[in-house]
């Protein structure tokens, strides 16, 4: 096959390129065939009027999200590129069992530390990373979580080096977003390429309401009726507020504000027109340190007085738990494999990537040294916040990171530049490859259930590597195919 | 239902029927300020009235220049009942309750606002300012039905009947006290232009058979029994909707704002023009303002607030009622 | 087919318990027939678990809680690949019985013709066995047979029989679950010299009902040895040839030598003990 019109100048360059094998050569890997030849035949026009259709789409439907920083919180759609990714079902195996094992693994840990810390006793992880965590809450230490679960909502972002392996960039184990994402682009691609979609037996991801619906109801402390579920959102200003009433409206269940929960008696109720409703599960889109101003940040105004005393007495659950933070601290990330092998006597099934820790002496003279080869990342942020790109940097960029992590070792990172895969995408002109992640998401309710794919999001910047909505990034649907 | 949805689905109603309402005050005004308003001057004694009657006293004639009224009062947003500012908050309290709505009636409110926001809107009012007002119109007119058509007639619904017609009832008083406001007598071009802000012109013909006068003008936009816009018809309406939300049978009542709608209906229902009259309108016409915003306080006191919050009016509290008030 | 086993047993106890000490029969084996693609153990209160491999192949693994707990929770997740094992069309038919004699003599087969702690082989037993055998001189017809015995004349009935029940017990109130059924197939097979274990395992009810017995639980089945061909998979709870939705944990003699969770402690007998086991297919949604 001739190379299609869109293709011609298309370069893999160096790196491992998610549709295209080989160097030189343009040799579409077989999973991608019907798509390759589906944007063969379309023209110009087809295609700009079918991106027009998907972006007006998101916008009369409200799909957006608020950027912080941005006056006065300017609604946002999140890009959307046509171009699926595809993951043939053999390698989404793998993936989906690694996440599962590492999923386990994370929960056994936090049962652990907040409890009889064996970890730490056993001399694997050294106390200090757990007890200097700014995420780490002594309120849990003791307290059995409903059903024993902590993280039963994870989004575990994934990327894919040279050589096409996958490993985990980051863990979100307190409040990830993008499923209501993962659902619309699937919507809209289908609509605009509904025979290519049917004709490759793409798994559904639809469930995922259905599935996170369940996984809460699994929490309810009273069995006897069927649990009251709600979500609790920090409000219509929030980056991710849409996905919050779209996820309630998947699942029927209200969406509520602080302001509309009370805590009476060690109970949360809230507030209707009929009077005041007992609750049983919380589907928490807040921060703990805004959960409960009588325990965590006076100030918050987005939480609910009286929570915290309801939760540690068992009368309400939370999903996640509190405390979940210090599995995703980026310093607790590195000890990831060694939590595998110590709770699971397994060898992980996925890897992380390298990572430096900076308070260790030797790491840290390593970084220094070496700044414009790393990417340095603040321990507990996200979003693509607090991050340096060494080979992207400018010196003053690098001096003053240089002085933060004299200043805060235990709060930084390093792992070297990953040359994370690329995926064609629809640019300004034409296609051209550009860094992608995926981020599946991880229910832990009675059992692991993931659904197949996830969100794959895209850096739509030429050459940049970050992929977050925040800062430029785009999204993609993913197709996970059915082999037979 | 949670609360906070009652009373966002209560206030998106109600700004939307006060965008629609303004659009027709604006679109009336306009055209009849065309006929009978010569120069400046004129102008500005023309719509003095209106704009006191509609509470815009941040608008000054003399600042932004007379002709722009009609612009200020479509665009200003530190106006907070223009136009926009009123689809913005419709939007606002949509959006944290989109849950409770069809994706039609979102889309369609949505819309709208993405069309003011993106600079459509004033394209269009350049190219004439009706056809931007006949848009908005219509747009209400469209939600409305979209609003009965595609939401169940539960308790949120009754919701949104409770904004639409404690705003209405609102509005048609207010046009009425414009004749009040005006310095001479109100002239035929007067009544004319209140009755076709309510949208009443024919209904009244027909009563009336063109008898315009203060009188037959002021009877039908306050007792009339079955125009939908009279402050008789609406009043019955929120005593219906509050019944139903409640539950409890109609000439009863279980809370406050039951009582007042209950005893204002009363007096709607048992009141003529003469008893206006030795009153006086503008009086009768301030007081029913008043307890309509009484009304709408006793809805929110019912239903949004809890007991012992209402009990405790501490310093916190007044303050979020205030807050509620200004919004009015 | 690929399957995806989950099974979570929690035990809580009235009071704090010491001294736990545990064997797991929990990871699915790799032979033939199925290959364990993973399998996950995790327990709680946390604590380290070793494995080895026992007499009859299956993966053990044991764990110590010396330090006072009140709960314990096991739970296991298996991705299993299985293959078809059986063709429907053509069982193999045509082994005689006399041919049987043979085996006692090699000593693979010796331990499973033999009484075990659950089967007994006695007169009783035997002349159950010969009456339900007639006149087929085949060997898996026979099995079949047996089976198809068991699972016409016996009542399938949880908590009339315990997990301490004996074949002979079965045999003669013809009622229980799917390990009782399966020791009185043994037992009946054994007494007619035809070589049979224990299984103990799962299997996914790809039924679209959902009327098969004994899939939302820990499943036990036999199999048995048609010499030439190997061992035939015979689940006389639902009266059905074993084939690819099965997952096998393992065999031996009786429930001794391959339950799944076995263990001893000082202190009260739990108050509560749940039980839950998931399979679903993996390959397709």
């Amino acid at each position: 096959m001739s190379i299609p019109r869109q293709f011609q100048g298309y370069s893999t360059e160096h790196f491992f390129d998610k549709m295209f094998s080989g160097n030189g050569e343009l040799r579409a890997r077989s999973h991608y065939e019907k798509i390759y030849q589906r944007l063969d035949r379309l023209t110009e026009t087809e295609i700009s009027e079918r991106r027009q259709q998907a972006d007006s789409s998101f916008l009369e439907h409200g799909i957006t999200f608020t950027v912080y920083g941005d006056e006065g919180g300017t609604e946002r759609i999140f890009p959307f590129d046509l171009i699926p990714r595809v993951i043939p079902e053999s390698e989404w195996n793998v993936v989906e069992n690694g996440l599962r094992q590492r999923i386990i693994a994370l929960n056994l840990f936090l049962n652990d530390i907040y409890h009889d810390r064996k970890i730490i006793k056993d001399k694997i992880i050294p106390e200090e990373i757990i007890n200097s965590s700014k995420n780490y809450r002594p309120e849990m230490v003791g307290f059995d979580p409903p059903q024993e679960v902590y993280a039963h909502i994870c989004g575990t972002d994934l990327i894919r080096d040279d050589q096409g392996n996958y490993l985990v960039l980051e863990d979100n184990a307190r409040c990830p977003s993008g499923a209501s994402y993962l659902l619309e682009n699937r919507e809209i691609m289908k609509r605009a390429f509904p025979q290519t979609f049917g004709g490759m037996s793409v798994r559904p991801v639809e469930a995922y309401p259905d599935l996170l619906l369940r996984t809460l109801e699994y929490l309810s402390p009273r069995k006897s009726q069927k649990p009251v579920c709600v979500l609790l959102t920090p409000g219509v200003y929030n980056s991710a507020y849409f996905e919050h009433t779209f996820l309630a409206r998947q699942m029927g269940i209200e969406i509520v504000e602080g302001k509309d929960l009370i805590a009476i008696d060690s109970c949360i109720y809230m507030r209707t027109t009929r009077g005041l409703v007992q609750v049983d599960v919380i589907y928490r889109r807040l921060d703990d340190d805004f959960l409960d101003p009588m325990v965590f940040r006076e100030e918050s105004m987005l939480g609910v007085a009286g929570l915290m005393d309801a939760y540690l007495k068992g009368n309400v659950a939370l999903a996640n738990a509190v405390g979940t933070g210090v599995a995703d601290d980026k310093v607790t990330y590195a000890y990831v494999p060694d939590m595998i092998k110590y709770y699971l006597n397994q060898e992980p099934i996925l890897s992380n990537v390298p990572t430096y820790l900076c308070w260790r002496d030797t790491d840290r003279a390593h970084v220094l040294e070496n700044l414009e080869n790393l990417v340095v990342k603040a321990a507990n942020e996200s979003g693509g916040y607090g991050m340096l790109i060494g080979n992207q940097s400018t010196l003053k960029e690098r001096d003053e990171f240089a002085r933060l992590i004299e200043a805060h070792p235990r709060e930084y990172i390093a792992q070297p530049i990953i040359s994370l895969s690329r995926h064609p995408t629809f640019c300004q002109e034409g296609i051209e490859g550009r860094h992608v992640d995926l981020r599946p998401f991880i229910l832990y309710g009675e059992d692991v259930e993931i659904v197949p794919g996830g969100l794959t999001r895209v850096a739509l910047k030429k050459g940049s590597l970050v992929v977050n909505s925040s800062q430029g990034g785009g999204s993609k649907d993913t197709w996970v195919l059915r082999e037979f | 239902m949670l609360s906070r949805v009652a009373d966002n689905l209560y206030w998106m109603s109600r700004y939307i029927e006060r965008a629609d309402g303004m659009a027709r005050m604006i679109q009336v005004h306009q055209s009849q300020a065309l006929e009978y308003a010569q120069n400046d001057q004129q102008l500005e004694e023309f719509w003095q009235p209106v704009l006191q009657s509609i509470c815009a006293e941040s608008v000054h004639p003399s600042e932004i220049g007379v002709r722009k009224i009609g612009k200020t009062l479509l665009f200003d947003e530190s106006f907070s009942n223009s136009i926009l500012s009123c689809i913005s908050l419709a939007r606002e309290n949509a959006r944290m309750v989109r849950d409770q709505l069809s994706e039609e009636l979102w889309l369609e409110l949505n819309n709208i606002y993405l069309f003011f926001r993106n600079g459509d809107a004033l394209d269009l009012y350049n190219q004439g300012s009706d056809l931007l007002l006949d848009r908005i119109t219509r747009f209400s007119l469209v939600f409305q039905g979209l609003a009965d058509a595609t939401i169940p007639h539960g308790e949120g619904w009754r919701f949104l009947s409770l904004g639409k017609y404690l705003e209405r009832a609102d509005q048609t008083s207010r046009m009425l006290d414009t004749l009040n406001l005006r310095l001479k007598e109100p002239s035929r071009a007067d009544l004319m232009s209140v009755l076709r802000c309510c949208i009443a012109l024919s209904a009244f013909r027909q009563q009336f058979r063109g008898h315009l006068s203060l009188q037959n003008v002021a009877s039908f936009l306050l007792f009339s029994e079955d125009f939908p816009r009279s402050i008789r018809f609406c009043i019955r309406a929120i005593d219906y909707s509050l019944h139903a939300i409640s539950g409890v049978p109609t000439g009863t009542f279980s809370n406050e704002a039951e009582k007042l709608t209950g005893s204002t209906l009363a007096m709607v229902n048992f009141t003529d023009w003469n008893q206006v009259q030795a009153k006086g309108l503008h009086q009768t016409l301030d007081e029913l303002q008043t307890t309509l915003i009484e009304i709408g306080q006793r809805v929110f006191e019912t239903y949004v607030l809890l007991p012992s919050e209402i009990k405790s009016l501490g310093e916190r509290t007044s303050a979020q009622l205030a807050q509620a008030q200004q919004q009015q | 087919m690929q399957l995806y086993v989950f099974h979570r047993t929690s035990y809580r106890y009235p009071g704090p318990v010491t001294e736990s000490y545990n064997e797991l029969r929990l990871h699915p084996l790799s032979n033939v027939w199925q290959k364990c693609l993973s399998s996950t153990l995790s327990i709680l209160p946390i604590c380290r678990t070793q494995s080895y491999l026992d007499l009859n192949g299956n993966i053990v693994h044991h764990f110590e809680l010396p330090e006072e707990h009140q709960k314990l929770v096991i739970e296991a997740r298996s991705l299993v690949e299985t293959s078809q094992r059986v063709d429907f069309n053509n069982f193999p038919y045509g082994v005689n019985l006399c041919s049987l004699s043979k085996m006692e003599v090699v000593p693979e087969y010796r331990d499973y013709l033999q009484s075990s702690s659950y089967v007994e082989i006695n007169p009783k037993v035997w002349r159950m066995a010969v009456d339900l055998q007639g006149e087929t001189k085949d060997v898996f017809q026979t099995a079949y047979q047996v089976m198809e015995f068991i699972y016409q004349n016996f009542e399938y009935c949880k908590s009339t029989t315990t997990v301490d029940t004996h074949a002979n017990e079965v045999l003669d109130i013809r009622r229980g679950v799917c390990q009782d059924f399966a020791h009185a197939a043994l037992a009946l097979c054994r007494c007619l010299g035809i070589p049979a274990r224990y299984v103990s395992g799962y299997f996914f009810d790809s039924t679209r009902d959902r009327r098969m017995r004994g899939a939302e639980a820990s499943h036990a089945w036999i199999e048995v040895m048609v010499q030439g061909h190997g061992w035939f998979g015979l689940d006389p709870t639902n009266n059905r040839v074993v084939d690819d939705t099965y997952v096998i944990l393992g065999t031996g003699r009786d429930y001794r030598d391959v339950a799944p969770i076995t263990g001893s402690y000082y202190g009260p007998r739990p108050h509560q003990f749940d039980v839950t086991v998931r399979v679903k297919r993996s390959d397709t949604c």
